[in-house]
């Protein structure tokens, strides 16, 4: 690459730098501005100070029970305890105690194999790295569910809380990623069948609202099954969301494919490639490359709508917080802290999320294209 | 290889390349018409003619990058139809380089020249790579065989997708304006390339304006115009005694540059 000399910076004229100049330029550079500044920085100062005392000052931290929120001389600020002490369900519902080791390997081994590319050598990234991505959701529910690895069977019924929202949301993606690509292909296929019903599929996806989608899953889908035969809640819902992703990343990779140049399939046709040569080795790095600040923007998505789910009666971290708050002996109110717990939680998975993919696409930007 | 192995006609047992009244349409619009010509084994025939002429589209036609209504094409004696086989074995023979280069740029120099032989030709790694290495050397750049596209300049980039095509041992090469998108200094390094294929008997069509490259290696100048074969001739008698008023046209309109 093309070595930059720098120039060497010059200092900037004085009244643009340090905080007042910054205040310059940024609040105070029209009338309006200056209004709607001030009147903001009015109403921070009305509400912050309540607010923080409320969440740190006068919060109880310590303690079992809500007892300690109500006690003589406690602070009348929020309730921590009520969170420390459902910790446990929020993060792994009702999963037995015992096991709960499972759930905590298994949130490792995703990460692992969500890092894999980095990790791996080059060399054992598709050989290893791929089989080991797509076989993680099946291997991973089979060793929470337990039986055929002989540890201690754990029904679905019992896995629940955030672990649960991730395990979903990851299970679901990984899934949707080759589906979804192959709905995509088939959109620019020749053949009118193939093409027609990508487009149906993917139409009807992400045009139903998730929600229908989620009922469709628990009461349609059994229909559909013989008598006797029943599915499991949970991989109802798994089916339901990787078809709802799948439409969504087909788009995205529809998008994708548009960024390749032709030059880049006639290159591949005049070396002889087949078909599916062409697609997996020259255009799907390719299309994987232009659209993962896209992919990661949805799954993103996906990730949050596995709330949803508490709807039709599955224990992920926003039901077991509604659980909780009902509990006879946690009646005294501590939706706020509950509710600021989870929306806590989500803000810091997704601003994680969306820092990577930010890194990801600077590092798109800077790198090799031609 | 050699010519008895390919199971060619004895009739045609020089002409690798064999068109017949190849017609092609876009829609209504008829972009080439009538088209026959033969290519003789070794032979280096340079294609010009206005933008537009149909130039690419013949050329394209002979490893089926476009596909033609009417007429027959037989490419190193296999006839081209309507079948996938067919189409990849044609393709396996013949080599093209394009205005734009099109390397692939999310792999390495190495890996864009080893994809052909490792994937259609099924050779193992160190062999493909060897081979590879060899051309890199012949195209003067083997130091950059790690980098990626994007890192060359235009006249490597161009010489690298040379070396790719060389890589899969073709017995015909096709070049679509291969100087077109480089820099002047940039374009003596590529024809030198080509020219030094020349010289070692590939067979080469080239569609390019660089008419000191067709004056030196060219055995026959073709000029299409309206999407037919207008004038072909000699290098010596295409230029200083052009037949038809459009090739004189054309001739003092490149020369006025
Ligand atoms: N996909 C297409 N659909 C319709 N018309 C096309 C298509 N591709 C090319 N053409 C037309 O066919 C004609 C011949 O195109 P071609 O690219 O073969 O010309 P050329 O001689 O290579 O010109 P240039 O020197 O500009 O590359 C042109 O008039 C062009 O507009
Ligand atoms: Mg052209």
């Amino acid at each position: 690459m093309r070595e930059f000399q720098a120039l060497p910076a010059q200092p900037a004229p004085v009244d643009t730098v340090g905080p007042i100049g910054w205040m310059k330029t940024n609040l105070f550079s029209t009338p309006i501005n200056a209004v709607v500044s001030i009147s903001i920085f009015a109403f921070l100062v009305y509400v912050l100070p309540d607010t923080i005392d409320w969440l740190f000052f006068s919060a109880n931290w310590v303690g079992s029970t809500q007892d300690v929120c109500s006690a003589e001389g406690a602070g009348d600020g929020a309730c921590w305890v009520f969170v420390s002490a459902w910790m446990q369900q929020f993060i792994y519902g009702s999963y037995p105690d015992p096991e709960l080791w499972r759930v905590n390997a298994a949130l490792v081994a995703l990460g692992l194999v969500i890092a894999a590319p980095y990790l791996l050598p080059k060399h054992f990234r598709n050989t290893v790295g791929v089989p080991l991505f797509l076989l993680f959701p099946f291997i991973g529910a089979a060793f929470l569910d337990g039986r055929i690895f002989g540890l201690e069977y754990v029904s679905t019924d019992f896995w629940g809380g955030f672990s649960l929202n991730i395990f979903l949301a990851a299970a679901s993606i990984i899934i949707a990623f080759p589906l979804s690509f192959l709905w995509a292909l088939g959109r620019r296929s020749d053949m009118p069948f193939v093409r027609s019903v990508c487009v149906i599929l993917i139409e009807f996806f992400r045009g139903v609202p998730v929600l229908a989608l989620f009922f469709m899953g628990s009461v349609m889908l059994p229909l559909f099954f013989p008598e006797g035969v029943t599915i499991d809640k949970l991989l109802r819902v798994w089916i339901v969301l990787i078809l709802f992703m799948s439409g969504y990343m087909a788009e995205v990779f529809r998008g994708g494919f548009q960024a390749i140049p032709q030059g880049q399939y006639e290159a591949a046709d005049s070396l002889g490639l087949s078909y599916w040569q062409k697609t997996l080795l020259i255009i799907f790095p390719q299309v994987i490359k232009v659209s993962m600040p896209n992919i990661l923007a949805t799954f993103v998505m996906l990730f949050k709508n596995t709330t949803f789910l508490l709807i039709i009666g599955i224990f992920e971290i926003l039901n077991t917080t509604q659980t909780a708050l009902t509990n006879s002996n946690w009646l005294e109110g501590h939706a706020a802290e509950g509710y600021i717990f989870v929306g806590l939680v989500f803000w810091c998975c997704c601003f994680g999320m969306s820092m990577i993919s930010s890194n990801i696409e600077k590092k798109l930007d800077t790198s090799h294209r031609s | 290889m050699s010519v008895e192995q390919q199971g060619q006609p004895l009739s045609a047992e020089d002409d690798v390349i064999i068109i017949k009244e190849l017609n092609k349409w876009y829609g209504s619009f008829h972009v080439l018409k009538d088209i026959n010509l033969n290519v003789k084994r070794g032979e280096k025939i340079v294609i010009c003619g206005p933008s537009g002429s149909g130039k690419s589209t013949m050329i394209r036609c002979i490893n089926r990058l476009e596909e033609f209504q009417r007429g027959s094409l037989i490419v190193n004696g296999v006839e081209m139809i309507e079948d996938v086989k067919n189409i990849e074995a044609i393709r396996r023979e013949v080599g093209m380089v394009f205005q734009h280069f099109n390397l692939f740029p999310h792999l390495t120099i190495l890996e864009n020249l080893t994809l052909g032989p490792i994937w259609v030709q099924k050779k193992p790694k160190e062999e493909a790579e060897a081979t590879a290495m060899k051309y890199l050397e012949r195209v003067k750049i083997p130091d950059q065989a790690n980098k990626f596209p994007g890192q060359l300049s235009g006249g490597q980039q161009q010489r690298v997708a040379i070396a790719r095509s060389l890589c899969m041992s073709p017995q015909i090469m096709l070049f679509d304006e291969p100087t077109s998108a480089l820099d002047p200094e940039m374009i003596k390094e590529v024809l030198d390339v080509m020219v030094e294929l020349a010289d070692e008997g590939m067979t080469m069509l080239c569609v390019t304006h660089e008419m000191g490259f067709a004056k030196k290696v060219a055995d026959r100048v073709i000029f299409m115009d309206g999407g037919e074969i207008v004038e072909q001739n000699t290098p010596h008698e295409f230029f200083d005694n052009p037949e038809t008023d459009r090739l004189q046209l054309f001739l003092s309109q490149i020369l006025e540059h």
